[in-house]
């Protein structure tokens, strides 16, 4: 198969948002030897940002950017561990959850699927997240970003414990803490020693682009 | 009839499948496929749309919804499916009618009809949204109370305990959770209005464990209250939900299921949302076992109930549901812009006026999309009261043309609304009464509402 029609298999792949298309694509990209790196930024990412360009003018719905995300999740799991820890246009990783306690998912389901549309490697740990599991995958996966959602004011004090537990274990120059959700504001990721708070997706991604070499 | 039981039945005996998979993969494509088959459209240029045929086709679609796709129970990983006979015998079941309060302030919510006189049940508040502090907690509660329209209370949410804030299922949050019935009934009590009902009982309680330890008679909660309990869309459920249920049940509380649909989200767009609005209704009866609604559908851009689109949304599923049922509903609506604004009084008066001429009555309200502590006055629900009131009767082809008003007023400022005042930079908590300055807000305000056809009571 040829290199032009493998990245277009991918390219539309993602634009149909379709798993199973995605990992055929990733395949025969492996199979043709294509460089990883090329596969994703020429065959994913230039139909992400698209998908993501479309939802944020609402000419797409939630639905559509998490399949289209899951699909570039699909073809990632196969392509990122063929590429050289470190090589130039490796993209940071970003460890996304709902707070401990906060079981609303679909600002973080958002945002994340905005951070994958701009080429992150984004590791979701879903709802309810424990502030410890925040860390550990964030060392785990060599993060440089956590991305910490809270819907209810009831719940956004468990993302003041991640600033707070990573500044008692002596981790906070380590990682780059963004808060986001329904009570959220910039005051608030002040007042806790986060380093921002993104007030919709957009911002978001533009954060965590400004913290992906560390804080 | 479908009982606690049955639903733990059919929660753990039902299909297995990923929550992704539901949502995303039954959910999301049963939608748009409702929407397709009963051509439903979104009309920009009528908000508060007139076709009765409308209304009918939505309600048909949200019912074949729910049958088609059920609700989903996030612990079990199962679909809860019910019969379309089970939820017919559910909405026959449902109560047209509930008591709520004590003493003099016990009154009945009614079912409405589209274009019924009868004045909308005025739950007003904060609807949750945040505050800083136990005096401004108590300053917000004794404007609630205090406001002629109102018929119930739906409270700020605390977030601090003795200066800590919240945890969630911690401690604090048990604390907070009774420190809000205690301080709700005390408000209520400090202006002579002790039978309110509080009916978002309890704002301040997300986990099952504080909304539990709050209900202790010691803290002033009482039967007469409403037990609000919020659903997670789409259409799910979780043990902790239907914990909160066992426990309302069980002191013979009235179940209000509060549930947001969101304009971009799992639904998509207008057309899509009206009709999952529609089928929350049914499954919060059987699923949470609710016997009143509260629906509160969500613009994913605005986080607020006042673009045209939304505006359409609650008029057409609101006809749906009325026409089609006796069900009691109550529309909980958010603005963009905050107090101390013409914009904010605008933007509630259009939801309010969409909502009330299409047979709901009203909760008000979030302010500033509920986002900011102390944001908020006893002056905004006040104001949508005194509206909802106004415009009951009205028809809706006329309702149709002040929303077409209302909108032009502030339409074009969604995207960069005025956060307006803070709570003691607008209201003045030892008089009781808004500032000078919000005063003027109001008349002119009131003014231009007079302008628009409509006359409310004169501002002192």
């Amino acid at each position: 198969m040829s290199n032009e029609k493998v990245l277009k298999d991918l390219q539309n792949a993602i634009l149909k948002y379709d798993s199973e298309a995605a990992v055929n694509a990733a395949k025969a990209a492996i199979s043709a030897k294509m460089d990883p790196l090329v596969a994703i930024e020429k065959g994913l990412v230039p139909s992400i940002e698209q998908i993501g360009a479309k939802f944020e003018k609402m000419e797409i719905y939630l639905p559509e950017l998490m399949l289209a995300a899951d699909a570039m999740k699909s073809a990632l799991v196969l392509l990122l561990p063929l590429i050289p820890k470190g090589a130039k246009g490796a993209k940071a990783t970003v460890v996304i959850g709902t707070v401990q306690g906060d079981v609303h998912e679909i600002g973080k389901n958002i945002v994340s699927s905005m951070l994958m549309a701009n080429g992150f490697n984004v590791v979701d740990l879903g709802v309810d997240v424990k502030t410890i599991n925040f860390i550990d995958e964030a060392k785990k996966n060599g993060a440089k970003v956590i991305g910490a959602s809270a819907l209810m004011s009831s719940t956004i004090g468990s993302q003041k414990d991640i600033v707070d537990y990573l500044a008692a274990s002596g981790d906070r120059r380590k990682f780059a803490v963004l808060v986001g959700g329904g009570p959220t504001t910039k005051e608030w990721a002040k007042e806790i020693g986060a380093d921002g708070c993104g007030m919709d997706a957009i911002e978001a991604v533009k954060l965590a682009e400004k913290f992906s070499k560390g804080r | 009839m479908v009982q606690i039981l049955d639903v733990m039945d059919k929660a753990l005996n039902g299909k297995p499948m990923s929550e992704t998979d539901y949502q995303l993969r039954l959910f999301a494509p049963k939608v748009q496929e409702k929407v397709k088959e009963y051509k439903i459209k979104y009309d920009p240029n009528n908000p508060v749309p007139s076709d009765n045929s409308l209304a009918d086709d939505l309600f048909e679609a949200g019912l074949e919804l729910l049958v088609d796709v059920g609700a989903y129970c996030t612990s079990s990983g199962r679909i809860i499916s019910y019969t379309e006979s089970e939820i017919k015998q559910a909405l026959k079941d449902a109560p047209s009618r509930l008591h709520f309060g004590e003493g003099r302030d016990r009154k009945s919510l009614v079912h409405r009809n589209v274009e019924d006189k009868t004045p909308p049940w005025c739950l007003l508040g904060a609807g949750g949204g945040a505050c800083s502090s136990d005096r401004s907690f108590l300053t917000l509660v004794e404007g609630y109370a205090e406001i002629p329209e109102t018929n119930a209370i739906t409270t700020p949410a605390i977030t601090r305990v003795s200066g800590m804030r919240v945890r969630p299922a911690s401690p604090l949050e048990v604390l907070a959770a009774m420190r809000n019935a205690v301080l709700a009934r005390e408000a209520c009590n400090r202006v002579g209005r002790q039978g309110i009902p509080i009916m978002n009982s309890l704002a301040t309680a997300e986990s099952d464990i504080a909304f539990a330890a709050a209900l202790h008679p010691k803290f002033g909660m009482r039967p007469s209250d409403g037990y609000m309990i919020c659903c997670m869309d789409p259409m799910k459920v979780d043990f902790a939900r239907l914990n909160k249920a066992t426990v309302a049940l069980s002191l013979g509380g009235a179940i209000g299921m509060c549930f947001g649909p969101l304009i971009g989200g799992y639904s998509g767009g207008p057309e899509g949302t009206a009709v999952s609005n529609v089928a929350h209704h049914m499954m919060g009866i059987l699923t949470y076992q609710a016997s009143w609604l509260l629906p509160f559908p969500l613009h994913l851009r605005y986080v607020a109930s006042s673009p045209r689109d939304m505006v359409w949304l609650v008029a057409a599923s609101s006809q749906a549901i009325n026409r089609n049922t006796h069900l009691l509903s109550i529309n909980l609506n958010y603005t963009t812009a905050g107090p101390c604004t013409p914009m904010c009084l605008f933007e509630t008066s259009a939801t309010v006026t969409a909502a009330v001429v299409s047979g709901h009555s009203i909760e008000c309200l979030g302010v500033a999309t509920n986002k900011h502590e102390d944001r908020t006055t006893p002056v905004e629900p006040r104001i949508s009261a005194e509206v909802g009131h106004a415009v009951a009767g009205m028809k809706r082809s006329e309702a149709n043309v002040l929303v077409k008003g209302l909108l032009a007023k502030y339409e074009s400022k969604l995207s960069a609304p005025p956060l307006g005042k803070g709570l003691y930079e607008c209201w003045d908590p030892d008089t009781r009464r808004p500032t000078k300055e919000y005063r003027g807000v109001i008349r002119k305000y009131k003014s231009a509402m007079a302008d628009l056809g409509v006359d409310l009571k004169p501002e002192m």
